[in-house]
């Protein structure tokens, strides 16, 4: 029986591009623009100014004070420019642009980790994936070595989760299927780095050709086991898996380690590795390009700081009138207004979607919450979100607090089930946000 | 079907960056499951159908003029008042035609053709429309409606005499009804001339029918609660294509068949007539109408799980109540409209814990607030 959560969805699939062999971005990008904030945290400091020359892999940006990791040029050239633009999430971030000269130097700092693996320190190994700027490639990005420390002492398992329940991407699929090797070697060195004797590797079972490479591998391993999960939406949202492998619960506003795990996505488990092996620092990542309106669709290693018109290009191109462009999967990426907004490290898909194939107005109706419940039927944190949507565009706070808004993972599978095309999603979001926005300026709870 | 559009456009020049429009914008997620208002209601449509139809094979097509009537006039009314009061004009959800498709099933045939337009008149304007249209309303329309009906003709609403004749579909007030009429006494139920076996089971009484005729709906009754087995074949559709979910239905007619089997209304029973008594209550009535069509209806049933089977229990022993004790030989129309009133304060209630919730830490009594309060003296 395959492991799996209460409530969700089934989602279509989408999974096109599941046989597109990872390949390289080609043609590589003229210019790429690097914004220095691509993790939770403090943003790094830029130590490049215009007119400087670079290297692949040379740090343009230094890991700020606190919660930070720094930022490396994707390709060797000139910078043209330091400057502020509206990043991918919409804040403002500073951004380093720097024009390819197409001649790909790597910098002298890059060389493999010279010790084995044994005989390295928990410390040494948060250093390096500090250094190599590691952060969580799922999408939340947060900083990978952050993680590491938090969770040391207090984790007793390790899961790398290769889940990826979201429609259209397959960047960890692929990624597993054709490199098992170093996702399974990146979970060695995480385990060595939290002294941990437990890991296991969560699949969802529309990937069994990927489980079946990773078991190849793990024949011999007591450590590392691959576990097998339903294929079912939100399984890859980090509170759904725990709770499927584990069965515990993870609250609100707490931390995997609070619970005794600590959970990497499958990708950055890679980065972990090519870091250590290569001395790579994270300069690149798998992105699936897909969508009713790309000509090629596939995954492609794009370097960081690319433009999506640029990724979209080197897969053929557009060949219909796009509607959304979409950084992430369909069920929580960000929309962009921008068709040359640049990837970041958090950016694991790349989706143009026409109007057609969004559906927007092939119903016709004004939106309208019908109380059907399936909303609430869905809900992985088995919320009331009709509820909550309601209390939202009535203004009644903490009614909303009270029936648990905060819990909200932000999956979208309310959205997506409701018949009555009510975005029930964005108003629980909103709820969310203004609560945390009251509790933060009260300094306390809103409600009794 | 995608990749077939993708072969032919991939012999397309690709579009170039300036041809391209401006991106939407839009809060997270992109894409829609496939199921919508329109074809959730299509399919209650499609579920009451069977025992519809057998409605129309035992009463004639008196039985089908009145559901035309009842449907037109719903989708009409509803169409008029959001033109009136300037609202978009939502008649394409089918949530009016289901409202009108479920007043008729409730219908004695012999009632007179204006009777479905005042019922739905009063379904949709008073009940729906003035309290926010689908999803804002209170009451299910088409219950209400019923029992508006009901109480204010009772005369052609409570009269199943002429049932098996097969009445005119056209003549607008049949002879038999206005003959009756006058002799009609003041309580609604003296003014019952034909038996439909629950009249047998407000007289404690086991009704004539057997099991069977009550399974396949041969006995007199309204247009639409006759056969239960066709009911029941639409719930299971309504199942299937998970448009209702199990627990209304289920707590409600079990709760009914528990109470009637333990408490059967007859004088010195055997365990064998108890059994026989209560299958017999669930089979008659608009039990099976009612439980599985109209106390799911979503807007007036609760959303928890929970909730909704502390709403189909209460439900059930309610109309047991009413068949028991009141002063009608039917309970199921009071028993949901009541329940109705109820949906929210159950949904409060019965509210699940969220994920990962933990007993919040009561806020630290005495201690350094006790020590501060002492130094401030």
């Amino acid at each position: 029986m395959a492991r799996t959560f209460i409530g969700g969805v089934h989602v279509e699939e989408y999974k096109n591009t599941r046989r597109a062999q990872i390949r390289r971005m080609d043609p590589a990008p003229r210019k790429v623009c690097i914004p220095l904030s691509q993790h939770i945290g403090v943003p790094s400091v830029p130590v490049v100014k215009p007119g400087d020359i670079v290297d692949r892999g040379q740090v343009i940006g230094e890991a700020a004070e606190g919660l930070s990791v720094p930022v490396h040029a994707s390709v060797s050239g000139k910078v043209t420019a330091v400057y502020e633009r509206i990043g991918s999430t919409g804040n403002k971030v500073t951004c380093v642009e720097i024009e390819n000269d197409f001649e790909d130097r790597d910098a002298a700092t890059i060389k493999p980790f010279e010790k084995r693996l044994p005989d390295t320190t928990p410390e040494e190994i948060i250093e390096v994936v500090k250094n190599a700027g590691i952060v969580g490639m799922g999408g939340a990005t947060f900083p990978t070595y952050a993680k590491i420390q938090s969770a040391i002492g207090k984790a007793t398992s390790l899961i790398i989760n290769g889940a990826e329940c979201e429609p259209f991407i397959t960047a960890d699929h692929r990624t597993m299927l054709e490199s098992p090797a170093s996702v399974v070697n990146g979970t060695k060195i995480l385990l060595k780095a939290l002294s941990l004797r437990r890991a296991y590797i969560a699949v969802e079972d529309n990937k069994l050709d990927a489980v079946e490479k990773l078991n190849e591998l793990l024949k011999d391993s007591e450590l590392i086991k691959v576990q097998v999960c339903k294929t079912k939406y939100p399984q890859g949202d980090e509170r759904q898996l725990i709770f499927a492998l584990t069965g515990r619960e993870l609250p609100p506003g707490k931390l995997p380690a609070d619970v005794g795990c600590v959970i990497f996505n499958a990708e950055t488990t890679a980065a972990v590795f090519r870091a250590f092996a290569k001395g790579a620092p994270l300069i690149e990542r798998v992105i699936t390009v897909d969508g009713d309106c790309v000509r090629e669709p596939g995954n492609v290693l794009v370097p960081i700081g690319a433009s999506a018109m640029d990724v979209i290009e080197a897969c053929g191109g557009l060949v219909k009138q796009p509607y959304k462009l979409i950084f992430g999967g369909p069920m929580m990426g960000v929309a962009q207004w921008d068709p040359e907004a640049p990837v970041t490290k958090g950016t694991n898909a790349i989706l143009v979607l026409s109007r057609e194939f969004e559906g927007v107005g092939k119903y016709g109706q004004p939106p309208v919450c019908i109380h059907c419940g399936k909303c609430a039927e869905v809900c992985p944190v088995y919320l009331l979100p009709n509820y909550i949507a309601e209390f939202d565009i009535a203004g009644r706070l903490e009614d909303a607090e009270r029936f648990g808004a905060e819990a909200c993972v932000e999956c979208g599978a309310c959205s997506y089930i409701c018949p009555g095309y009510f975005p029930v999603t964005q108003h629980v979001k909103n709820a969310k946000s203004k609560i945390i926005a009251a509790k933060k300026k009260a300094g306390a709870r809103i409600s009794r | 079907m995608l990749k077939k559009k993708r072969a032919e456009a991939a012999t397309a020049q690709p579009l170039s960056r300036d041809e391209i429009s401006l991106l939407t914008v839009s809060s997270a997620p992109h894409i829609k499951h496939p199921d919508n208002t329109r074809i959730l209601m299509a399919d209650v449509l499609i579920a009451l159908t069977p025992a519809y139809i057998w409605g129309i094979y035992v009463f004639g097509w008196r039985a089908l003029t009145l559901g035309i009537i009842s449907i037109v006039s719903c989708v009409l009314f509803e169409a008029l008042v959001q033109w009136i009061l300037k609202r978009p004009i939502t008649v394409g959800d089918l949530s009016a035609a289901v409202t009108g498709f479920l007043l008729v099933m409730n219908l004695p045939v012999t009632v007179p053709l204006w009777i479905p337009v005042v019922g739905a008149a009063f379904a949709i304007i008073i009940v729906k429309q003035l309290y926010g249209g689908i999803g804002k309303n209170i009451v299910n329309p088409a219950l209400a409606a019923r029992v508006f009906l009901f109480i204010s003709f009772p005369s052609y609403m409570g009269d199943y005499s002429a049932v098996m004749d097969k009445p005119s579909p056209f003549e607008i007030t049949l002879d038999t009804v206005a003959a009756a009429t006058p002799e009609a006494s003041a309580t609604p139920a003296d003014a019952v001339a034909a038996a439909t076996p629950l009249h047998a089971f407000k007289n404690g009484v086991m009704p004539d029918e057997g099991l069977f005729t009550l399974l396949i709906g041969d006995h007199a009754g309204s247009i639409g609660e006759l056969s239960a087995l066709l009911l029941v074949a639409g719930g299971i559709y309504l199942l299937v294509r998970r448009v209702i979910s199990w627990r209304i239905p289920v707590s409600f007619v079990g709760t009914v068949f528990i109470l009637t089997m333990l408490f059967p209304k007859l004088p010195l029973v055997s365990d064998q007539v108890a059994l026989q008594y209560a299958l017999r209550q669930i089979l008659s009535g608009g039990l099976m109408l009612g439980a599985i069509y109209m106390a799911t209806d979503y807007t007036t049933s609760p959303v928890t799980q929970k909730g909704r089977i502390i709403y189909g229990i209460c439900c059930g022993a309610l109309t047991v109540f009413f068949r028991y004790f009141s002063g009608y030989p039917e309970g199921v129309s009071f028993a949901i409209l009541i329940m109705n009133f109820l949906v929210w304060y159950i949904d409060k209630f019965a509210r699940p814990k969220h994920f990962g919730w933990t007993k919040p830490v009561p806020p630290e009594k005495s201690g350094k607030l006790a020590e501060g309060g002492e130094a401030a003296k």
